[in-house]
Protein backbone atom coordinates (compact mmCIF):
# COMPACT_ATOMS: atom_id res chain seq x y z
CA UNK A 1 0.00 0.00 0.00
CA UNK A 2 2.90 2.41 0.69
CA UNK A 3 4.77 1.64 -2.47
CA UNK A 4 1.26 2.46 -4.09
CA UNK A 5 1.16 6.06 -2.50
CA UNK A 6 4.92 6.43 -3.31
CA UNK A 7 4.04 6.25 -6.83
CA UNK A 8 2.65 9.94 -8.04
CA UNK A 9 0.78 8.51 -11.08
CA UNK A 10 -0.96 6.10 -8.98
CA UNK A 11 -1.34 8.23 -6.35
CA UNK A 12 -3.37 10.69 -8.77
CA UNK A 13 -5.04 7.22 -10.51
CA UNK A 14 -6.47 6.68 -7.02
CA UNK A 15 -7.13 10.16 -6.34
CA UNK A 16 -9.17 10.10 -9.20
CA UNK A 17 -11.19 6.69 -9.07
CA UNK A 18 -11.87 8.08 -5.13
CA UNK A 19 -13.23 11.57 -6.02
CA UNK A 20 -15.70 9.87 -8.78
CA UNK A 21 -17.01 7.32 -6.48
CA UNK A 22 -17.67 10.18 -3.88
CA UNK A 23 -19.38 12.20 -6.22
CA UNK A 24 -21.74 9.42 -7.91
CA UNK A 25 -22.56 8.12 -5.12
CA UNK A 26 -23.27 11.44 -3.23
CA UNK A 27 -25.02 12.71 -6.43
CA UNK A 28 -28.13 12.56 -4.51
CA UNK A 29 -27.36 14.92 -1.52
CA UNK A 30 -25.16 17.38 -3.96
CA UNK A 31 -26.82 17.65 -7.31
CA UNK A 32 -28.44 21.27 -6.62
CA UNK A 33 -31.65 19.56 -9.44
CA UNK A 34 -32.95 16.58 -9.92
CA UNK A 35 -31.50 15.16 -13.38
CA UNK A 36 -34.33 14.19 -15.40
CA UNK A 37 -36.87 17.55 -14.31
CA UNK A 38 -37.13 20.53 -17.00
CA UNK A 39 -36.57 23.38 -14.63
CA UNK A 40 -36.17 25.88 -17.72
CA UNK A 41 -35.48 27.35 -21.14
CA UNK A 42 -33.61 24.93 -23.15
CA UNK A 43 -29.58 25.91 -23.51
CA UNK A 44 -29.17 28.56 -21.21
CA UNK A 45 -25.72 29.66 -20.79
CA UNK A 46 -23.97 28.74 -17.43
CA UNK A 47 -24.85 31.10 -14.39
CA UNK A 48 -24.86 30.96 -10.98
CA UNK A 49 -28.40 29.12 -10.70
CA UNK A 50 -27.35 26.72 -13.57
CA UNK A 51 -23.27 26.42 -13.29
CA UNK A 52 -23.22 24.27 -16.61
CA UNK A 53 -26.41 26.04 -18.41
CA UNK A 54 -29.13 23.87 -19.11
CA UNK A 55 -29.01 20.87 -21.94
CA UNK A 56 -31.32 21.01 -25.21
CA UNK A 57 -35.01 19.69 -23.21
CA UNK A 58 -34.04 22.29 -20.28
CA UNK A 59 -32.24 20.04 -17.63
CA UNK A 60 -29.85 20.61 -15.15
CA UNK A 61 -26.58 19.75 -17.05
CA UNK A 62 -24.20 20.07 -14.05
CA UNK A 63 -26.59 17.93 -11.97
CA UNK A 64 -26.92 15.26 -14.93
CA UNK A 65 -22.69 15.55 -15.25
CA UNK A 66 -22.80 14.42 -11.08
CA UNK A 67 -25.26 11.43 -11.75
CA UNK A 68 -24.10 10.45 -14.92
CA UNK A 69 -21.80 8.21 -14.00
CA UNK A 70 -23.65 6.12 -11.77
CA UNK A 71 -25.40 4.05 -13.94
CA UNK A 72 -22.20 3.16 -16.01
CA UNK A 73 -19.90 2.68 -12.99
CA UNK A 74 -22.43 0.01 -11.84
CA UNK A 75 -22.62 -1.79 -15.54
CA UNK A 76 -18.71 -1.46 -15.51
CA UNK A 77 -18.35 -2.63 -12.05
CA UNK A 78 -20.53 -5.35 -11.84
CA UNK A 79 -19.51 -6.65 -15.33
CA UNK A 80 -15.76 -6.82 -13.78
CA UNK A 81 -16.91 -8.52 -10.76
CA UNK A 82 -18.65 -11.28 -13.43
CA UNK A 83 -15.38 -11.20 -14.88
CA UNK A 84 -12.60 -11.87 -12.30
CA UNK A 85 -14.29 -14.27 -10.73
CA UNK A 86 -15.91 -16.20 -13.42
CA UNK A 87 -12.82 -15.79 -15.28
CA UNK A 88 -10.49 -16.66 -12.41
CA UNK A 89 -12.52 -20.28 -11.13
CA UNK A 90 -12.77 -21.34 -14.98
CA UNK A 91 -9.16 -20.34 -15.55
CA UNK A 92 -7.91 -22.23 -12.63
CA UNK A 93 -10.06 -25.62 -13.17
CA UNK A 94 -9.03 -25.17 -16.43
CA UNK A 95 -5.25 -25.23 -15.28
CA UNK A 96 -6.30 -27.81 -12.84
CA UNK A 97 -8.40 -30.58 -14.93
CA UNK A 98 -6.32 -30.10 -18.02
CA UNK A 99 -7.42 -31.97 -20.85
CA UNK A 100 -10.52 -31.59 -23.01
CA UNK A 101 -12.03 -28.76 -20.31
CA UNK A 102 -9.16 -26.95 -20.67
CA UNK A 103 -8.96 -27.69 -25.00
CA UNK A 104 -12.79 -25.75 -24.15
CA UNK A 105 -11.52 -22.81 -22.56
CA UNK A 106 -9.00 -21.79 -24.79
CA UNK A 107 -11.18 -22.34 -27.68
CA UNK A 108 -13.52 -20.01 -26.16
CA UNK A 109 -10.72 -17.30 -25.57
CA UNK A 110 -9.28 -18.12 -29.05
CA UNK A 111 -13.12 -17.22 -30.38
CA UNK A 112 -13.58 -13.84 -28.34
CA UNK A 113 -10.58 -12.43 -29.90
CA UNK A 114 -12.30 -12.55 -32.86
CA UNK A 115 -15.35 -10.81 -31.97
CA UNK A 116 -14.99 -7.09 -31.84
CA UNK A 117 -16.50 -6.42 -28.32
CA UNK A 118 -18.74 -3.59 -29.41
CA UNK A 119 -19.88 -6.20 -32.08
CA UNK A 120 -20.53 -9.26 -28.76
CA UNK A 121 -22.64 -6.65 -27.10
CA UNK A 122 -24.63 -5.69 -30.10
CA UNK A 123 -25.44 -9.30 -30.97
CA UNK A 124 -26.76 -9.55 -27.44
CA UNK A 125 -28.63 -6.45 -27.39
CA UNK A 126 -30.28 -7.60 -30.84
CA UNK A 127 -31.31 -10.91 -29.50
CA UNK A 128 -32.26 -10.23 -26.00
CA UNK A 129 -33.30 -6.45 -25.87
CA UNK A 130 -31.63 -3.33 -24.44
CA UNK A 131 -31.48 -3.37 -20.88
CA UNK A 132 -28.99 -3.43 -17.56
CA UNK A 133 -29.11 -7.02 -16.66
CA UNK A 134 -28.35 -7.47 -20.36
CA UNK A 135 -25.42 -5.25 -20.72
CA UNK A 136 -23.71 -6.00 -17.60
CA UNK A 137 -24.41 -9.71 -18.22
CA UNK A 138 -22.59 -9.40 -21.88
CA UNK A 139 -20.09 -7.05 -20.91
CA UNK A 140 -19.17 -9.47 -17.96
CA UNK A 141 -18.95 -12.37 -20.34
CA UNK A 142 -16.66 -10.82 -22.89
CA UNK A 143 -13.99 -9.62 -20.41
CA UNK A 144 -14.34 -12.99 -18.52
CA UNK A 145 -12.55 -14.21 -21.65
CA UNK A 146 -9.34 -12.47 -21.08
CA UNK A 147 -9.13 -13.30 -17.00
CA UNK A 148 -9.29 -16.93 -18.10
CA UNK A 149 -6.77 -16.62 -20.04
CA UNK A 150 -4.25 -14.56 -17.78
CA UNK A 151 -5.80 -16.59 -14.39
CA UNK A 152 -5.06 -19.79 -16.55
CA UNK A 153 -1.29 -18.97 -16.96
CA UNK A 154 -1.04 -18.22 -13.64
CA UNK A 155 -2.75 -21.83 -12.48
CA UNK A 156 -0.27 -23.73 -14.79
CA UNK A 157 2.81 -22.06 -12.70
CA UNK A 158 0.96 -22.76 -9.76
CA UNK A 159 0.06 -26.22 -9.98
CA UNK A 160 4.06 -27.27 -10.14
CA UNK A 161 4.26 -25.89 -6.50
CA UNK A 162 4.97 -28.18 -3.91
CA UNK A 163 2.37 -27.13 -1.84
CA UNK A 164 -0.28 -27.67 -4.48
CA UNK A 165 1.28 -31.22 -5.20
CA UNK A 166 1.08 -31.92 -1.35
CA UNK A 167 -2.55 -31.42 -1.26
CA UNK A 168 -3.19 -33.50 -4.26
CA UNK A 169 -1.45 -35.98 -2.69
CA UNK A 170 -3.46 -35.51 0.50
CA UNK A 171 -6.10 -36.70 -1.56
CA UNK A 172 -7.63 -33.05 -1.47
CA UNK A 173 -10.79 -33.07 -3.65
CA UNK A 174 -10.68 -30.61 -7.41
CA UNK A 175 -12.85 -28.14 -5.87
CA UNK A 176 -11.44 -27.88 -2.45
CA UNK A 177 -7.75 -27.43 -4.08
CA UNK A 178 -8.75 -24.66 -6.72
CA UNK A 179 -10.47 -22.59 -4.14
CA UNK A 180 -8.25 -23.36 -1.10
CA UNK A 181 -4.41 -23.34 -2.87
CA UNK A 182 -5.42 -21.59 -6.02
CA UNK A 183 -7.43 -19.00 -5.53
CA UNK A 184 -5.51 -17.22 -2.84
CA UNK A 185 -2.47 -17.45 -4.95
CA UNK A 186 -3.80 -15.42 -7.82
CA UNK A 187 -5.77 -12.65 -5.53
CA UNK A 188 -3.00 -9.94 -6.77
CA UNK A 189 -3.71 -11.10 -10.46
CA UNK A 190 -7.78 -10.33 -9.61
CA UNK A 191 -7.51 -7.36 -8.09
CA UNK A 192 -5.15 -6.04 -11.28
CA UNK A 193 -7.76 -7.85 -13.69
CA UNK A 194 -10.89 -6.33 -12.25
CA UNK A 195 -8.93 -3.10 -12.25
CA UNK A 196 -8.79 -3.23 -16.09
CA UNK A 197 -11.80 -5.14 -16.30
CA UNK A 198 -13.51 -2.53 -15.22
CA UNK A 199 -11.50 0.76 -17.09
CA UNK A 200 -12.54 -0.92 -20.26
CA UNK A 201 -15.88 -2.32 -19.57
CA UNK A 202 -16.36 1.66 -18.72
CA UNK A 203 -14.54 2.87 -22.24
CA UNK A 204 -17.11 -0.11 -23.88
CA UNK A 205 -20.10 0.86 -22.15
CA UNK A 206 -20.26 4.51 -22.42
CA UNK A 207 -19.45 3.87 -26.12
CA UNK A 208 -22.75 1.76 -26.85
CA UNK A 209 -24.57 4.42 -24.72
CA UNK A 210 -23.24 6.96 -27.44
CA UNK A 211 -24.31 4.52 -29.97
CA UNK A 212 -27.57 4.15 -28.77
CA UNK A 213 -27.12 0.74 -27.94
CA UNK A 214 -26.31 0.99 -23.94
CA UNK A 215 -27.72 3.36 -21.70
CA UNK A 216 -31.42 4.57 -22.40
CA UNK A 217 -32.62 7.76 -21.95
CA UNK A 218 -33.76 9.66 -19.98
CA UNK A 219 -31.39 7.78 -17.47
CA UNK A 220 -28.68 10.90 -16.88
CA UNK A 221 -25.34 8.89 -18.60
CA UNK A 222 -22.18 10.58 -20.01
CA UNK A 223 -21.87 8.71 -23.17
CA UNK A 224 -25.81 9.77 -24.04
CA UNK A 225 -24.96 13.18 -22.83
CA UNK A 226 -22.26 13.75 -25.16
CA UNK A 227 -24.26 12.29 -27.84
CA UNK A 228 -26.97 14.66 -27.18
CA UNK A 229 -25.03 17.62 -27.46
CA UNK A 230 -22.50 16.66 -30.30
CA UNK A 231 -24.58 18.84 -32.31
CA UNK A 232 -24.30 21.40 -30.25
CA UNK A 233 -19.94 21.41 -30.20
CA UNK A 234 -19.60 24.60 -31.61
CA UNK A 235 -22.54 26.87 -29.85
CA UNK A 236 -22.26 25.02 -26.52
CA UNK A 237 -18.73 23.23 -26.19
CA UNK A 238 -19.52 23.08 -22.47
CA UNK A 239 -22.15 20.37 -23.07
CA UNK A 240 -20.12 18.44 -25.12
CA UNK A 241 -17.13 18.68 -23.19
CA UNK A 242 -17.89 18.26 -19.59
CA UNK A 243 -19.40 14.60 -19.68
CA UNK A 244 -16.11 14.09 -22.41
CA UNK A 245 -13.89 14.73 -19.94
CA UNK A 246 -15.10 12.85 -16.73
CA UNK A 247 -15.69 9.41 -18.75
CA UNK A 248 -11.79 10.21 -19.49
CA UNK A 249 -10.46 11.40 -15.99
CA UNK A 250 -12.49 7.84 -14.50
CA UNK A 251 -10.81 5.76 -16.87
CA UNK A 252 -7.62 7.53 -17.23
CA UNK A 253 -7.59 7.07 -12.84
CA UNK A 254 -8.15 3.27 -13.09
CA UNK A 255 -5.54 2.64 -15.83
CA UNK A 256 -3.16 5.14 -13.81
CA UNK A 257 -4.07 3.07 -10.45
CA UNK A 258 -4.16 -0.48 -12.10
CA UNK A 259 -0.67 -0.02 -13.72
CA UNK A 260 0.54 1.34 -10.16
CA UNK A 261 -0.54 -2.05 -8.62
CA UNK A 262 0.60 -4.02 -11.44
CA UNK A 263 4.31 -2.25 -10.94
CA UNK A 264 3.78 -2.93 -6.85
CA UNK A 265 2.57 -6.48 -7.03
CA UNK A 266 5.32 -7.35 -9.94
CA UNK A 267 2.76 -7.78 -12.46
CA UNK A 268 3.24 -7.04 -15.90
CA UNK A 269 -0.42 -4.63 -16.82
CA UNK A 270 0.85 -4.13 -20.32
CA UNK A 271 0.67 -7.85 -21.02
CA UNK A 272 -1.82 -8.89 -19.41
CA UNK A 273 -3.53 -6.11 -20.93
CA UNK A 274 -6.75 -4.21 -21.66
CA UNK A 275 -8.11 -4.67 -24.70
CA UNK A 276 -10.82 -3.34 -26.45
CA UNK B 1 5.59 -24.07 -43.37
CA UNK B 2 2.61 -25.54 -46.12
CA UNK B 3 2.04 -27.79 -43.32
CA UNK B 4 1.68 -25.09 -41.24
CA UNK B 5 -0.17 -22.53 -42.66
CA UNK B 6 -2.80 -25.47 -43.24
CA UNK B 7 -3.09 -26.37 -39.94
CA UNK B 8 -3.60 -22.85 -38.86
CA UNK B 9 -5.79 -22.46 -41.85
CA UNK B 10 -7.97 -25.14 -40.39
CA UNK B 11 -8.05 -23.71 -36.83
CA UNK B 12 -9.39 -20.44 -38.58
CA UNK B 13 -12.18 -22.27 -40.08
CA UNK B 14 -12.85 -23.91 -37.21
CA UNK B 15 -13.02 -20.71 -35.06
CA UNK B 16 -15.76 -18.85 -37.70
CA UNK B 17 -17.86 -22.17 -37.76
CA UNK B 18 -18.06 -21.71 -34.04
CA UNK B 19 -18.83 -18.04 -34.17
CA UNK B 20 -21.33 -18.24 -36.80
CA UNK B 21 -23.33 -21.03 -34.32
CA UNK B 22 -22.78 -18.70 -31.76
CA UNK B 23 -24.37 -15.58 -33.68
CA UNK B 24 -27.17 -17.93 -34.73
CA UNK B 25 -28.00 -19.06 -31.64
CA UNK B 26 -27.96 -15.23 -29.76
CA UNK B 27 -30.39 -14.27 -32.31
CA UNK B 28 -32.05 -16.65 -34.01
CA UNK B 29 -32.81 -19.37 -30.79
CA UNK B 30 -32.21 -18.13 -27.38
CA UNK B 31 -34.60 -15.05 -27.75
CA UNK B 32 -37.07 -16.78 -29.95
CA UNK B 33 -36.85 -17.16 -34.07
CA UNK B 34 -35.69 -14.13 -36.50
CA UNK B 35 -39.40 -12.81 -37.02
CA UNK B 36 -39.72 -12.25 -33.07
CA UNK B 37 -36.78 -10.28 -32.56
CA UNK B 38 -37.46 -7.93 -35.94
CA UNK B 39 -40.87 -7.23 -34.08
CA UNK B 40 -41.65 -5.20 -31.02
CA UNK B 41 -43.18 -7.19 -28.18
CA UNK B 42 -46.50 -4.71 -28.81
CA UNK B 43 -46.27 -5.56 -32.53
CA UNK B 44 -46.55 -9.69 -31.81
CA UNK B 45 -49.07 -8.93 -28.96
CA UNK B 46 -51.33 -7.07 -31.77
CA UNK B 47 -50.82 -9.25 -34.24
CA UNK B 48 -53.60 -11.89 -34.71
CA UNK B 49 -52.08 -15.70 -33.62
CA UNK B 50 -52.85 -16.78 -37.33
CA UNK B 51 -51.25 -14.04 -39.25
CA UNK B 52 -48.13 -14.60 -37.13
CA UNK B 53 -47.99 -18.31 -37.96
CA UNK B 54 -48.61 -17.24 -41.46
CA UNK B 55 -45.89 -14.44 -41.34
CA UNK B 56 -43.15 -17.42 -39.91
CA UNK B 57 -44.54 -20.42 -42.49
CA UNK B 58 -43.70 -17.89 -45.23
CA UNK B 59 -40.15 -17.24 -43.93
CA UNK B 60 -39.50 -20.63 -43.29
CA UNK B 61 -39.30 -20.16 -39.63
CA UNK B 62 -41.78 -23.19 -38.64
CA UNK B 63 -38.65 -25.44 -39.09
CA UNK B 64 -37.62 -27.26 -36.34
CA UNK B 65 -34.24 -25.49 -35.25
CA UNK B 66 -31.77 -28.01 -36.13
CA UNK B 67 -33.04 -27.47 -39.82
CA UNK B 68 -32.77 -23.17 -39.40
CA UNK B 69 -29.36 -23.82 -38.51
CA UNK B 70 -27.99 -25.86 -41.34
CA UNK B 71 -29.93 -23.56 -43.76
CA UNK B 72 -28.25 -20.57 -42.45
CA UNK B 73 -24.68 -22.50 -42.89
CA UNK B 74 -25.21 -23.82 -46.05
CA UNK B 75 -26.42 -20.25 -46.74
CA UNK B 76 -22.60 -18.62 -45.49
CA UNK B 77 -21.06 -21.47 -47.42
CA UNK B 78 -22.45 -19.96 -50.62
CA UNK B 79 -21.52 -16.07 -49.32
CA UNK B 80 -26.11 -15.93 -49.35
CA UNK B 81 -26.83 -14.06 -46.58
CA UNK B 82 -30.51 -14.07 -46.98
CA UNK B 83 -32.81 -11.18 -47.04
CA UNK B 84 -33.94 -8.97 -44.41
CA UNK B 85 -37.15 -10.13 -42.56
CA UNK B 86 -39.69 -7.05 -42.79
CA UNK B 87 -38.24 -5.48 -46.20
CA UNK B 88 -37.18 -8.54 -48.03
CA UNK B 89 -33.62 -6.73 -49.13
CA UNK B 90 -30.82 -8.81 -49.97
CA UNK B 91 -28.66 -8.20 -46.90
CA UNK B 92 -24.97 -8.15 -48.78
CA UNK B 93 -26.13 -5.62 -51.04
CA UNK B 94 -26.86 -3.24 -47.77
CA UNK B 95 -23.51 -5.04 -45.93
CA UNK B 96 -21.79 -4.61 -49.45
CA UNK B 97 -20.41 -0.72 -49.76
CA UNK B 98 -20.35 0.20 -46.20
CA UNK B 99 -18.02 -2.63 -45.65
CA UNK B 100 -15.69 -1.76 -48.19
CA UNK B 101 -15.64 1.83 -46.41
CA UNK B 102 -14.40 0.50 -43.11
CA UNK B 103 -12.08 -1.70 -44.24
CA UNK B 104 -10.71 1.24 -46.47
CA UNK B 105 -10.61 3.37 -43.45
CA UNK B 106 -9.00 0.24 -41.73
CA UNK B 107 -5.97 -0.31 -44.52
CA UNK B 108 -5.39 3.38 -44.01
CA UNK B 109 -4.86 3.77 -40.32
CA UNK B 110 -2.43 0.62 -40.33
CA UNK B 111 -0.79 1.84 -42.66
CA UNK B 112 0.11 5.34 -41.37
CA UNK B 113 -0.31 4.51 -37.57
CA UNK B 114 2.33 0.83 -37.48
CA UNK B 115 5.61 2.81 -38.59
CA UNK B 116 5.00 5.70 -36.72
CA UNK B 117 4.49 3.69 -33.12
CA UNK B 118 7.58 1.69 -34.51
CA UNK B 119 9.53 4.66 -34.05
CA UNK B 120 8.07 5.76 -31.03
CA UNK B 121 8.56 2.19 -29.57
CA UNK B 122 12.02 2.39 -30.69
CA UNK B 123 12.57 6.30 -29.51
CA UNK B 124 11.25 5.15 -26.08
CA UNK B 125 12.79 2.01 -25.65
CA UNK B 126 16.55 3.43 -26.30
CA UNK B 127 15.15 6.36 -23.30
CA UNK B 128 13.91 3.72 -21.32
CA UNK B 129 13.10 5.23 -17.62
CA UNK B 130 14.36 8.46 -18.83
CA UNK B 131 12.48 11.60 -19.51
CA UNK B 132 11.05 10.76 -23.11
CA UNK B 133 10.51 6.95 -22.32
CA UNK B 134 8.49 8.42 -19.27
CA UNK B 135 6.54 10.92 -21.60
CA UNK B 136 6.01 8.45 -24.39
CA UNK B 137 4.13 6.13 -21.08
CA UNK B 138 2.00 8.89 -20.30
CA UNK B 139 0.88 9.83 -23.23
CA UNK B 140 -0.22 6.24 -24.28
CA UNK B 141 -2.06 5.68 -21.17
CA UNK B 142 -3.78 8.99 -21.53
CA UNK B 143 -4.37 7.40 -25.11
CA UNK B 144 -6.17 4.90 -24.34
CA UNK B 145 -8.07 6.03 -21.02
CA UNK B 146 -9.92 8.54 -23.55
CA UNK B 147 -12.79 6.93 -25.37
CA UNK B 148 -12.35 7.41 -29.46
CA UNK B 149 -15.92 9.43 -29.58
CA UNK B 150 -14.21 12.10 -27.18
CA UNK B 151 -10.66 11.79 -29.26
CA UNK B 152 -13.32 12.84 -32.01
CA UNK B 153 -15.28 15.36 -30.76
CA UNK B 154 -12.14 16.91 -29.43
CA UNK B 155 -10.55 16.92 -32.93
CA UNK B 156 -13.86 18.71 -33.73
CA UNK B 157 -14.09 21.08 -31.74
CA UNK B 158 -10.60 22.24 -32.59
CA UNK B 159 -10.04 21.35 -36.54
CA UNK B 160 -14.03 22.49 -37.20
CA UNK B 161 -15.01 24.78 -35.08
CA UNK B 162 -12.21 26.88 -33.63
CA UNK B 163 -10.12 26.77 -36.52
CA UNK B 164 -12.07 25.89 -39.56
CA UNK B 165 -9.68 24.11 -41.71
CA UNK B 166 -11.42 20.45 -42.15
CA UNK B 167 -15.05 19.68 -42.54
CA UNK B 168 -16.65 18.40 -38.91
CA UNK B 169 -19.13 15.65 -40.84
CA UNK B 170 -18.23 13.31 -43.83
CA UNK B 171 -20.40 15.05 -46.86
CA UNK B 172 -19.49 12.18 -49.44
CA UNK B 173 -21.99 9.44 -49.43
CA UNK B 174 -21.73 5.42 -49.09
CA UNK B 175 -20.78 4.74 -52.95
CA UNK B 176 -18.41 7.31 -53.53
CA UNK B 177 -14.99 5.89 -55.10
CA UNK B 178 -12.76 5.27 -51.89
CA UNK B 179 -10.54 8.41 -52.76
CA UNK B 180 -13.16 10.82 -52.80
CA UNK B 181 -14.15 9.17 -49.52
CA UNK B 182 -10.90 8.92 -47.49
CA UNK B 183 -10.18 12.85 -48.55
CA UNK B 184 -13.57 13.90 -47.12
CA UNK B 185 -12.54 12.47 -43.56
CA UNK B 186 -9.29 13.43 -42.50
CA UNK B 187 -10.49 13.97 -38.83
CA UNK B 188 -12.25 10.40 -39.05
CA UNK B 189 -8.30 9.15 -39.98
CA UNK B 190 -6.67 11.33 -37.75
CA UNK B 191 -8.86 9.75 -34.61
CA UNK B 192 -8.57 6.42 -35.30
CA UNK B 193 -4.77 6.82 -36.05
CA UNK B 194 -4.31 8.14 -32.60
CA UNK B 195 -5.90 5.62 -31.11
CA UNK B 196 -3.64 3.13 -32.38
CA UNK B 197 -0.72 4.50 -31.89
CA UNK B 198 -1.34 4.63 -28.43
CA UNK B 199 -2.71 0.84 -28.57
CA UNK B 200 0.71 0.00 -30.96
CA UNK B 201 3.15 1.93 -29.21
CA UNK B 202 2.56 0.83 -25.96
CA UNK B 203 2.76 -2.98 -26.63
CA UNK B 204 5.99 -2.78 -29.29
CA UNK B 205 7.75 -0.86 -26.50
CA UNK B 206 7.19 -3.20 -23.90
CA UNK B 207 8.69 -5.50 -27.00
CA UNK B 208 11.62 -3.29 -27.56
CA UNK B 209 12.45 -2.59 -24.38
CA UNK B 210 12.78 -6.52 -23.73
CA UNK B 211 14.76 -7.04 -26.69
CA UNK B 212 17.25 -4.22 -25.66
CA UNK B 213 18.14 -5.91 -22.07
CA UNK B 214 18.31 -9.16 -23.56
CA UNK B 215 21.67 -11.28 -23.51
CA UNK B 216 21.77 -11.31 -27.63
CA UNK B 217 21.75 -7.92 -27.66
CA UNK B 218 24.55 -7.45 -25.20
CA UNK B 219 26.93 -9.49 -27.01
CA UNK B 220 26.22 -7.39 -30.48
CA UNK B 221 27.17 -4.40 -28.26
CA UNK B 222 30.13 -6.10 -26.98
CA UNK B 223 31.26 -7.06 -30.48
CA UNK B 224 31.17 -3.34 -31.75
CA UNK B 225 28.38 -3.02 -33.74
CA UNK B 226 26.70 0.58 -33.78
CA UNK B 227 23.43 0.86 -31.75
CA UNK B 228 21.68 2.44 -34.36
CA UNK B 229 22.41 -0.89 -36.33
CA UNK B 230 21.64 -3.32 -33.93
CA UNK B 231 18.29 -1.10 -33.10
CA UNK B 232 17.06 -1.46 -36.66
CA UNK B 233 18.61 -4.82 -37.96
CA UNK B 234 18.24 -7.62 -34.52
CA UNK B 235 16.02 -5.51 -32.58
CA UNK B 236 13.35 -4.75 -34.57
CA UNK B 237 12.19 -7.92 -35.98
CA UNK B 238 12.43 -9.72 -32.64
CA UNK B 239 10.86 -6.56 -30.91
CA UNK B 240 7.97 -7.16 -33.17
CA UNK B 241 6.81 -10.44 -32.47
CA UNK B 242 5.17 -9.90 -29.11
CA UNK B 243 3.56 -7.28 -31.21
CA UNK B 244 2.03 -9.75 -33.95
CA UNK B 245 0.89 -11.81 -30.86
CA UNK B 246 -1.18 -9.25 -29.94
CA UNK B 247 -2.47 -8.65 -33.76
CA UNK B 248 -5.61 -10.26 -33.16
CA UNK B 249 -6.50 -7.89 -29.89
CA UNK B 250 -5.38 -5.09 -32.03
CA UNK B 251 -7.76 -5.89 -35.11
CA UNK B 252 -10.88 -6.26 -33.20
CA UNK B 253 -10.24 -2.79 -30.77
CA UNK B 254 -9.64 -1.28 -33.84
CA UNK B 255 -13.18 -2.47 -35.49
CA UNK B 256 -14.58 -1.20 -32.34
CA UNK B 257 -12.77 2.12 -32.62
CA UNK B 258 -14.05 2.33 -36.28
CA UNK B 259 -17.60 1.61 -35.16
CA UNK B 260 -17.67 4.19 -32.92
CA UNK B 261 -15.48 6.90 -34.68
CA UNK B 262 -18.19 6.51 -37.72
CA UNK B 263 -20.81 7.69 -36.13
CA UNK B 264 -19.25 10.77 -34.80
CA UNK B 265 -18.22 11.28 -38.31
CA UNK B 266 -20.95 9.85 -40.18
CA UNK B 267 -18.75 7.93 -41.96
CA UNK B 268 -20.95 5.39 -44.60
CA UNK B 269 -19.49 2.25 -43.22
CA UNK B 270 -20.33 -0.90 -41.13
CA UNK B 271 -20.73 1.46 -37.98
CA UNK B 272 -23.66 3.48 -39.30
CA UNK B 273 -25.40 0.19 -40.63
CA UNK B 274 -25.36 -1.49 -37.23
CA UNK B 275 -26.28 0.87 -34.88
CA UNK B 276 -29.12 1.17 -37.47
CA UNK B 277 -29.90 -2.38 -38.28
CA UNK B 278 -29.26 -2.70 -33.93
CA UNK B 279 -32.12 -0.27 -33.27
CA UNK B 280 -34.69 -1.32 -36.15
CA UNK B 281 -33.99 -4.83 -35.06
CA UNK B 282 -32.99 -6.30 -38.94
CA UNK B 283 -31.58 -9.58 -37.10
CA UNK B 284 -29.80 -10.57 -40.76
CA UNK B 285 -27.83 -7.39 -40.99
CA UNK B 286 -26.34 -7.86 -37.59
CA UNK B 287 -25.75 -11.22 -38.27
CA UNK B 288 -23.83 -10.27 -41.35
CA UNK B 289 -21.62 -7.85 -40.26
CA UNK B 290 -20.81 -9.57 -37.00
CA UNK B 291 -19.44 -12.41 -39.21
CA UNK B 292 -17.70 -10.04 -41.85
CA UNK B 293 -15.64 -8.57 -39.19
CA UNK B 294 -14.65 -11.78 -37.61
CA UNK B 295 -13.87 -13.12 -41.35
CA UNK B 296 -11.54 -9.88 -41.24
CA UNK B 297 -10.00 -10.11 -37.48
CA UNK B 298 -9.76 -14.14 -38.05
CA UNK B 299 -7.85 -13.64 -41.27
CA UNK B 300 -5.95 -10.76 -39.67
CA UNK B 301 -4.75 -13.18 -36.91
CA UNK B 302 -3.93 -15.90 -39.28
CA UNK B 303 -1.22 -14.07 -41.27
CA UNK B 304 0.00 -12.33 -37.94
CA UNK B 305 0.48 -15.93 -36.71
CA UNK B 306 2.13 -17.02 -40.31
CA UNK B 307 4.56 -13.78 -39.79
CA UNK B 308 5.44 -15.14 -36.24
CA UNK B 309 6.75 -18.07 -37.07
CA UNK B 310 8.91 -16.54 -40.77
CA UNK B 311 10.19 -14.09 -38.13
CA UNK B 312 10.46 -16.86 -34.95
CA UNK B 313 12.23 -19.81 -36.43
CA UNK B 314 11.64 -21.23 -32.04
CA UNK B 315 7.48 -21.45 -32.87
CA UNK B 316 7.40 -23.22 -36.43
CA UNK B 317 7.75 -26.83 -34.72
CA UNK B 318 5.17 -25.95 -32.33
Amino acid sequence: MKALLRNPACLIGILLVVLHLVVAIGAPWVAPYAPTSLLDAPLEPPSATYWLGTDDLGRDAFSRLLWGGRVAMLVAFAAGIIAVVGGAVLGLSAAFMRGAFDDCMLCLVEMKLAVPTILFVAIFVTGFGQSIPILILAIGIIQMMGVIRTTRAAGIVLMEQGYVRAAQLNGESGPKIILRELLPNVADLMAVEFALRASSALLLVSALSFLGLGISPPTPDWGLMVEDAMALLDSEPHLVLAPALAISTLVLGINLAAEGLAEALGLDAARGGASG
Amino acid sequence: MISLILRRGALSLATLFLLASFIFFATEVLPGDALDVSLSADEVAMMPPEVLARRKAELGLDRPILERYLGFLGGLRKFDLGRTIITRAPVADIVAMPLRNSMALAAVTLLLALPVALGIAMAAAQAKGRGLDNAVSGAAIIGYSIPEFVTGLLLIAVFAVWWPIFPATITASTNDPLSVLLAAAPLAVFTTIIGSIAYLGRILRVGMIEVMASDFVERLHLSGIPRWRILLVHALPAAVIPGLSAAALYAASLVSGIVVVEMVFAYPGIGAELVRAVTRREVHVVQAIALAAAICVVSFNLLADLGISALDPRTRSA
